[in-house]
């Protein structure tokens, strides 16, 4: 009995249990999504990564997969527009110090999205200072001012960031996974669908609204898949049609 | 009998440690293949490496770590032409990062990345053309790539290894599984020490080729030991081995590669220029800022090693400037009398160095001696009277009204 225990957390490095909760979405407190109606959002250049998920649970990062799926997702974008109720300008290539500085505001927002990700939004693992705002149902997170400086953002109210990763589980991952289902018993996940966007006030830089979800479905790499991705990326996406009925509040469940 | 046969199993066991030992087939390092052209990535797994790192890259490009003085990036870039010749060279671009840690590295698509603390450390252009020979035949050799199919291949099997295990649930099954894991990790860890010594390989052979002594690259790695002893020295810790192997060793032990790298160095190249003057030229500018990175790491023994072995050649007003630094940064009270005596020689060598100036005074006001201490502050404000510091050390510098 101990070996199997010791046997399933060598296990656990490459088999993920599949969270009770995946997917999250919170807004800013006092934020009224009502009033992001008729803004422009600035979308900067989403991060895709496609590829497909190895036997022993290696991502396998496909280039053919990773570009179609920028192409697709990009166009799904474009075709989501009308129903935002805003206007969505593509941020602009930027060059030396422009670039250096969307980069860091990229990086820095992906370090701030995974900390919410981590600390607020699913239960487990939880930072003891960030408990208490759990409870009293605050989410208040920024990325400072400077947000301003970024390439852009005099001519838009809002910053939309995108990521997205995409393993598909390669066939001999999904003989391993039915394999094992079906003699001891393992769960083995094939595939890992996970993105997260968030949408950023270009003026104060708080963090309006944040939906992270850890499996999505459609296939980014056909157009119609994209257009499902993208839909359920932007879910709840504040002053849009693509609101769900309620509105997540950023305690758990 | 028995002692015959320990006799026979003996030397069973220490013919292929000589073997090792002395290389009777190949003296030399082979000579690089043929140039065969610009490289394009093939295959599902290699595109989708390139990718990534160009995505990587891209980042890196406008990464703030990254050292844009275009007479530094144009040196290691012809350094590295004249290393491993000007067809292959095109293939790469250099990153210098200031990082004062001494390493480099190769990524698949021909990303180089070099570590100040690396440039810190060589002595002559022959020392760095080994360690970016080196780090070029890692892309050469597509090192990234069979590391990649490596790691995926040992992961395949102990998946399966895994939930066959759980299925037969014996206690013979998991130690089985111990055993094969233990193995497989053994394996891919070995696999990637012998591409370390593929790269070491091909990297002298480039040396051999190129119109810089190969005995440098030996060199490197007796300096890297000789440092590391200095630096556990001081802190009072013991002596690392150089010869044993972790099972988890990234690279070859450094006593392996310097003795494999002198042994196969191509011995008629020993009379060439090793570029020492040229690379202190070069590093001129730059030296100053990698002393300082370096000392604040707070490693006293390597940073002293360092220093006195670029001393070497004889000691310059920035080498007893950074000496006095690390002395006077440790800060007991011996130390700052030894750094008032490295600033007073730095001063006399360069009286225009402010740094030193105000060094040595700060380093005399702290050991009694105020009025000469002041007095080198007063200069040092005198020759900087814009430094950051400058209104901080003016007010040390008042007359003290009782």
């Amino acid at each position: 009995m101990f070996f199997r225990y010791c046997l399933a957390a060598a296990l656990s490095l490459t088999i993920v249990v599949p969270a009770a909760a995946q997917e999250r979405t919170a807004l800013k407190n006092g934020f009224d999504p009502l009033d992001a109606r008729g803004k422009t959002v600035l979308v900067m250049r989403p991060s895709v990564r496609v590829g497909s998920q190895s036997t022993g649970g290696m991502f396998e990062p496909n280039g053919d997969w990773t570009d179609q799926s920028k192409k697709n997702i990009d166009a799904a974008l474009a075709k989501i527009q009308a129903k935002l109720g805003n206007k969505v300008v593509v941020a602009p290539e930027a060059f030396g110090e422009d670039a250096r500085l969307t980069d860091e505001y990229a990086a820095l927002f992906a370090a701030v999205s995974q900390s919410v990700i981590t600390y607020q939004f699913f239960p487990g693992n939880r930072l003891p200072t960030k408990k208490r705002e759990n409870k009293a149902d605050i989410f208040d997170w920024s990325l400072g001012s400077g947000v301003a400086d970024l390439p852009g953002a005099k001519d838009a109210d809002y910053a939309l960031f995108i990521y997205n990763k995409d393993a598909y589980g390669s066939t001999g991952r999904k003989l391993l996974q039915a394999f094992a289902m079906l003699g001891p018993g393992l769960a083995v996940k094939s595939g890992e669908h996970a993105g997260y966007a968030g949408l950023i006030d270009l003026r104060t830089g708080d963090i309006l609204w944040l939906n992270a979800d850890g499996a999505m479905g459609g296939d980014v790499r056909t157009s119609e898949g994209a257009d499902k991705r993208v839909g359920q990326l932007l879910e709840g996406f504040p002053g849009s049609q693509l609101e769900k009925a309620t509105v997540a509040s950023a305690t758990a469940p | 009998m028995k002692h015959r046969l320990m006799a026979l199993a003996l030397t069973g066991w220490l013919a292929p440690i000589l073997a090792c030992a002395a290389p009777a087939s190949i003296k030399q390092a082979p000579p690089p293949p043929p140039y065969a052209g610009v490289y394009q990535p093939h295959g599902v797994d290699e595109i989708g490496l390139w990718h990534d790192d160009d995505e990587d890259e891209r980042r890196l490009a406008g990464s703030p770590l990254v050292i844009r003085d275009e007479a530094l990036n144009h040196y290691l870039k012809d350094l590295l032409c004249r290393t491993v010749g000007t067809d292959r060279c095109q293939a790469a671009r250099i990153y210098v990062l200031r990082t004062p840690v001494f390493n480099a590295s190769m990524s698949p698509n021909g990303t180089m990345r070099v570590f100040t603390g690396l440039l810190l450390r060589m002595h002559s252009e022959a020392e760095l053309a080994a360690i970016l020979g080196h780090e070029f035949g890692h892309f050469e050799r597509r090192h990234t790539l069979s590391r990649f199919k490596a790691n995926r291949s040992g992961t395949d099997l102990l998946s399966w290894a895994a939930v066959l295990t759980a299925m037969a649930g014996s206690y013979q099954a998991y130690s089985n599984f111990d055993d094969l894991q233990t193995s497989v990790y053994g394996g891919l860890y070995h696999y990637q020490r012998d591409n370390e010594r593929e790269a070491d390989l091909l990297g002298l052979g480039y040396l051999n080729a190129s119109a810089l002594p190969p005995q440098a690259a030996a060199r490197v790695w007796q300096n890297a030991m000789a440092e590391a002893e200095a630096s556990a020295v001081v802190r009072g810790l013991r002596k690392p081995r150089f010869d044993a192997v972790a099972f988890t060793a990234s690279h070859p032990p450094d006593a392996e590669r310097a003795a494999y790298l002198g042994a196969l160095a191509s011995p008629e190249g020993a009379s060439r220029d090793a570029g020492e003057e040229r690379y202190a030229a070069a590093m001129a500018p730059w030296l100053p800022q990698f002393l300082d990175d370096q000392i604040k790491l707070n490693d006293f023994g390597a940073s002293e090693y360092i220093i006195t072995s670029l001393a070497e050649g004889g000691w310059s007003a920035c080498l007893w400037n950074a000496r006095g630094d690390l002395y006077r940064l440790r800060g007991t009270q011996r130390d700052l009398v030894n750094a008032a005596a490295f600033y007073g020689d730095a001063v006399r060598l360069d009286p225009r160095l402010a740094d030193a100036h105000r060094g040595l005074g700060l380093a005399l006001v702290k050991t009694g001696r105020r009025e000469e201490g002041l007095a080198a502050l007063r200069r040092y404000l005198m020759l900087k009277p814009n430094a950051p510091d400058a209104a901080m050390i003016g007010m040390l510098t008042m007359k003290e009204t009782p």
